[in-house]
C-alpha cells in the first residue's frame, strides 16, 4: 500500500465508525484532494461528510474549531503548509488556547492535515518545511509521519486527542509503498522510532527526509560506519529521551531537518541535547537543513538547496 | 541632549524620517488623528497630514498587504501592527510576500518596509496582548529583525531599519515603552543593524538578552557581581542575522552561556542560539547552553509574574551553570 492509500484508509476508518468525524478543505470532495488523499469518499459518504470549501484558509480552519467546540470530529486538510499561514491567527490564537482560556471548560479536538516539503518544483510557494513554527505553538501538537503505517496510525491517533493535532504529510512520501497492518489502529504519538540501530553517529531525522537519511545510512554501512537512523514522529511534544539514549551510545549527532536553518527545529533539538547529553558529545551537534533562500524552481537549483543523500554522508565522515 | 523614553524615541524617529524623506509614511490601527493606542505616532497626523499618516481598517493582512505595493512603487512604508499578538493574520504577506519579493523577482524589486509592533509581556494583557513571536520570523530568510532595549537604540536602530533597503520586523518592548528613559540626541544618527552591544562586562559567564528582559538581566548580573559572579552581558538589538562574532568572543572567554527571553522555550529564538554556539564553540564551552525563557503555555494572565523570566530564575540558571 502507498503513503496515500493509507491515509484514505485511515481517513475511511474513522468516517465510517464515528459519525462526529467529517473531511473538509479544499477540493478533497468532488476532485478527491489535491494529493488524490480522499479520492471516493464523497462518493462513499456523501457531501455532509466530505466537503469542498472556498480557497479561504482562515475560514475553514475556523469553522473547523467551531466544528469541534460543537461536539464535532473534524479532520480539516490544508492544501499545503504554505498556504496555511493564511489560518495562522485561528491555529495560534483560538486553537492552541481555547482550552487554557476557558479554564478546561472546552477542548478542541480538531485534527488538521496538509501536506508539506519540496522537490516537485513547486517553487517559492508550494515547497516550504513549516512544521517547526507550529512547534514553537503552545497547546497544540505537531505530528510528522515518516512511514506508510504512521500515515495512517498517526491520523487515527490524532482523531482521538482532545486537543488540536497538526499532521504534516510530506509530499515526496505520497507515492512511497510500504507494509501497513491494516488492523494496528492508532500508532503511539508520544515516542520517537529507532528506524535503524547503529553504534558510531545518531542521524535524528522527521518526515520527507527518513527515506533520504535511511538510504545515506547504507552507504555509510559501506564505508564501515554504523549509523543509528532516529524518526523524531513527533515534534510537539518532543520525546528527547529516545535522543539521549543513543547520543549515550554514539556520542555524535546529525540532525536532518528540510527547513529553513535559522530557527529551524533542528535547532531545538540540537539545544535540547546540548542541554541534557553535553556529557556524552564528542563532537557539536551538526544540522543539515536547507539553503537559506525561498524554494527555487529550478530543478537543478531546488536539488541544490536540499538536504541530499551526499551532504549527508560527507556531514558524517567529517565527524 | 533631551531625556527621553523609548516612546517618545521612536516618535521622534519617525518625525526625523518623515521630515527628511517625502517617501516615508506611516500606517496602521488608530495611528492617525488618535496618535496610536501607545501614542507612538502622536502629533504627526497633525504636522504630515492624511496622505502620509492615515488609518487603517482592523485588518492586518491588508495593512501589510498594501505597505507592500507601496514600497514596490518606491514608497518607505512604516505600518504598524497595534499589537504583535495581531500580527498572524498578516503573516502570509510577511512570509510569503514581503519576504521573497527581492528573490523571487531575481533582484529587481526590493522591499523596503519597516514593520513597528509592540511585543511582550507584563502590563497585564493577556493572552491576546502579551505574545513575543520573534521565533518565527527568524525563521524566515529575507526578513531582519530587530529589538531594541533603549530609547537610544530604538531611535537609532528605527532610522537605520527604515532606510534599510529591506524589510525589517521591528519589536517594541511595550513593558518598557515608559519605564526606561535615557538620553536621545536630537536629530538623525543611525545605530546599526546586525550588530550586538557588550552592556556589562565579566569573564565567567555570558548572559544574552534583549528587549525588555535586557533590563531584569542587567539587574540581575549587577547582582551576581555583588556575590562575586563576574557576567559579560550581551543586548542583541539585532535577532537576525545575528551578531554571532560578539557571542562567540564572549563564550571563548567565559565558557558558560545563560540565554534570557520571555517566548516560550521550545523552538524559541535561544535554540537556535544554543545550536549555533554549540556547532561554533562546543570545545570552549564548560557548561551546556542553558535557556531561560518563558513556560511552554499559551501567555497565562494571572500567572505572568511567575511565566515571565525574572532576577531569582535567571540568577538561578547563572549558578546552576557555574557550579556544572
Amino acid at each position: 500500500m502507498t503513503y496515500r492509500e493509507a491515509i484514505r484508509a485511515g481517513l475511511r476508518e474513522a468516517l465510517r465508525s464515528d459519525p462526529r468525524v467529517f473531511l473538509m478543505g479544499e477540493d478533497v470532495g468532488r476532485y478527491g484532494g489535491a494529493y488524490a488523499c480522499s479520492r471516493g469518499l464523497l462518493e462513499e459518504f456523501g457531501p455532509e461528510r466530505v466537503r469542498d470549501t472556498p480557497l479561504s484558509e482562515s475560514t475553514f480552519v475556523g469553522a473547523g474549531i467551531g466544528a469541534a467546540l460543537g461536539g464535532m470530529r473534524p479532520i480539516v486538510e490544508v492544501m499545503t503548509v504554505n498556504f496555511s499561514l493564511l489560518a495562522l491567527d485561528q491555529v495560534v490564537n483560538n486553537a492552541a488556547t481555547l482550552r487554557h482560556m476557558s479554564g478546561g471548560q472546552f477542548s478542541i479536538p480538531l485534527a488538521v492535515r496538509m501536506a508539506t516539503g519540496g522537490g516537485r518544483q513547486l517553487a517559492a510557494q508550494h515547497s516550504h518545511s513549516l512544521e517547526g513554527w507550529y512547534a514553537h505553538i503552545p497547546g497544540i501538537k505537531v505530528l510528522t509521519p515518516a512511514t506508510v503505517a504512521d500515515a495512517k496510525g498517526m491520523l487515527l491517533a490524532a482523531l482521538q486527542d482532545p486537543d488540536p493535532v497538526f499532521i504534516f504529510e510530506h509530499a515526496m512520501l505520497y507515492p512511497m509503498e510500504g507494509e501497513l497492518d491494516e488492523d494496528a489502529g492508532a500508532a503511539d504519538i508520544s515516542q520517537a522510532r529507532v528506524r535503524r540501530q547503529g553504534n558510531d553517529v545518531t542521524l535524528i531525522t522527521f518526515g520527507g527526509s527518513l527515506p533520504k537519511t535511511l538510504e545515506a545510512a547504507e552507504q555509510l554501512a559501506s564505508l564501515e560506519i554504523e549509523a543509528e537512523v532516529v524518526d523524531a514522529r513527533v515534534l510537539r511534544p518532543l520525546d528527547i529521551s529516545t535522543f539521549l539514549t543513543s547520543v549515550a551510545k554514539t556520542h555524535r549527532v546529525v540532525i536532518v531537518d528540510e527547513a529553513w536553518r535559522t530557527g529551524s527545529f533542528a535547532a531545538e533539538i540540537s539545544a535540547q541535547i546540548m542541554e541534557q547529553g553535553f556529557d556524552h558529545l564528542d563532537a557539536p551537534v551538526a544540522r543539515i537543513c536547507a539553503a537559506e533562500v525561498p524554494m527555487p524552481y529550478a530543478k537543478h537549483l531546488e536539488e541544490a538547496a536540499l538536504p541530499q543523500v551526499g551532504i549527508i554522508v560527507k556531514t558524517v565522515q567529517g565527524l | 541632549m533631551p531625556e527621553m523614553n523609548m516612546i517618545q524615541a521612536i516618535n521622534d524617529a519617525l518625525r526625523v524620517e518623515m521630515e527628511r524623506d517625502d517617501r516615508v509614511i506611516v500606517m496602521g490601527e488608530d495611528i492617525g488623528k488618535f496618535g496610536g493606542v501607545f501614542r507612538a505616532t502622536q502629533g504627526l497626523y497633525q504636522q504630515f497630514g492624511e496622505d502620509r499618516v492615515f488609518d487603517t481598517p482592523l485588518a492586518e493582512a491588508g495593512i501589510i498587504g498594501t505597505a507592500i505595493g507601496m514600497a514596490l512603487y518606491g514608497l518607505r512604508p512604516v505600518p504598524e501592527i497595534q499589537f504583535a499578538d495581531y500580527i498572524y493574520p498578516a503573516f502570509d504577506q510577511i512570509v510569503n510576500e514581503l519576504s521573497k519579493y527581492r528573490y523571487r523577482s531575481g533582484g529587481q524589486y526590493s522591499c523596503p518596509l519597516t514593520i513597528r509592533t509592540p511585543y511582550g509581556g507584563g502590563v497585564k494583557g493577556g493572552h491576546y496582548h502579551s505574545q513575543s513571536p520573534e521565533a518565527y520570523f527568524i525563521h524566515t530568510p529575507g526578513l531582519k529583525v530587530v529589538v531594541p532595549s533603549s530609547p537610544y537604540d530604538a531611535k537609532g536602530l528605527l532610522i537605520s531599519a527604515i532606510r534599510d533597503e529591506d524589510p525589517v520586523l521591528f519589536f517594541e518592548p511595550k513593558r518598557i515603552y515608559r519605564a526606561v528613559k535615557g538620553e536621545v540626541p536630537k536629530g538623525e544618527y543611525l545605530v546599526p543593524l546586525e550588530r550586538a552591544t557588550l552592556v556589562r562586562e565579566g569573564d565567567q559567564c555570558t548572559v544574552i538578552a534583549y528587549g525588555a528582559m535586557l533590563h531584569m538581566a542587567r539587574e540581575t548580573v549587577d547582582l551576581a557581581t555583588k556575590k562575586g559572579i563576574r557576567c559579560d552581558l550581551i543586548d542583541l538589538r539585532t535577532l537576525l542575522p545575528f551578531d554571532i562574532d560578539t557571542i562567540l568572543q564572549s563564550v571563548q572567554k567565559t565558557g558558560r552561556v545563560v540565554i534570557v527571553h520571555e517566548a516560550p522555550r521550545t523552538c524559541g529564538f535561544g535554540a537556535e542560539l544554543a545550536a549555533t554556539i554549540g556547532e561554533k564553540a562546543l570545545l570552549y564551552l564548560e557548561a551546556p547552553v542553558l535557556r531561560i525563557t518563558g513556560f511552554d503555555t499559551p501567555f497565562p494572565y494571572t500567572l505572568e509574574h511567575d511565566y515571565l523570566p525574572d532576577a531569582p530564575r535567571v540568577l538561578a540558571g547563572i549558578e546552576k551553570t557555574l557550579n556544572f
